[in-house]
């Protein structure tokens, strides 16, 4: 995407109460519409990590995942992670949207971005942030199997 | 003592995902035994959620009050 440097940008997006990107979406991630508000004139690295429901888990086959979320409290955490990375990395824009409800096999359940002036400050950030998204955010994923059990998630497999 | 608790994931297999709860607990500790008066299978579960209120964590001893909404959370599995 080419931008035009008179374009008004963001130093940062929905790290910020002024940001205009839910954190919790009900509705399919829009990547390529997350990635266009990342750019940046002071960035010369972009990450962009999207966590994606896989077709299997330790042996059985998955159809599709649920993610339910205590909505009030994961807003304010992941505007604090993202917070808290910006300022630690220096970063010019950090996004993240994490997705509710069913999702099938290949859609995005969480989107990543981050953008700094170097490649390994948004590298280590994005990982940073993920990490703490999957640990520390109210959201539980239950996994629907093929055999017709389902399974709540308790921790991860990172 | 009246108060209106939420659960998620793994806890709607032994709760209700709301219900108010009629009971003396005066903090979290205590609303833990109540709970496991409801269902003791939860023992596990319960044993390693988290407690919140509104848009904030509390800890074990914050003290609960007529009408609090009590959010339970168990461990993250988002991502």
């Amino acid at each position: 995407m080419i931008q035009s440097s008179s374009s008004p940008l963001p130093a940062e997006v929905n790290g910020s109460p002024l940001g205009t990107i839910q954190v919790i979406s009900a509705k399919p991630l829009d990547i390529v519409d997350l990635l266009s508000q990342a750019h940046h004139p002071g960035a010369g690295a972009v990450v962009l990590f999207s966590g994606e429901v896989r077709d299997s888990n330790k042996g059985r086959e998955v159809t599709c995942l649920e993610y339910e979320s205590y909505v009030p409290l994961a807003v304010k955490i992941i505007h604090d992670i993202l917070a808290e990375a910006r300022e630690k990395w220096g970063l010019k824009v950090a996004i993240a949207q994490h997705r509710i409800g069913r999702l099938s096999i290949g859609e995005s359940a969480v989107v990543v971005i981050t953008t700094a002036a170097h490649r390994r400050e948004a590298y280590e950030a994005n990982q940073h942030i993920i990490h703490r998204i999957k640990h520390e955010v109210p959201i539980w994923k239950c996994e629907y199997f093929s055999d017709g059990g389902h399974q709540w998630g308790n921790n991860c497999n990172c | 003592m009246i108060m209106k608790i939420h659960v998620y994931a793994k806890l709607k297999d032994f709760f209700s995902p709301e219900f108010e709860l009629n009971a003396v607990a005066r903090n979290t500790d205590e609303l833990k035994l109540r709970l496991l008066e409801i269902n003791e299978g939860a023992k596990n579960i319960l044993d390693s959620c988290r407690f919140a209120i509104e848009e904030g964590f509390i800890d074990h001893d914050h003290k609960l009050k007529e009408n609090d909404t009590v959010i339970i959370i168990p461990p993250s599995s988002g991502g």
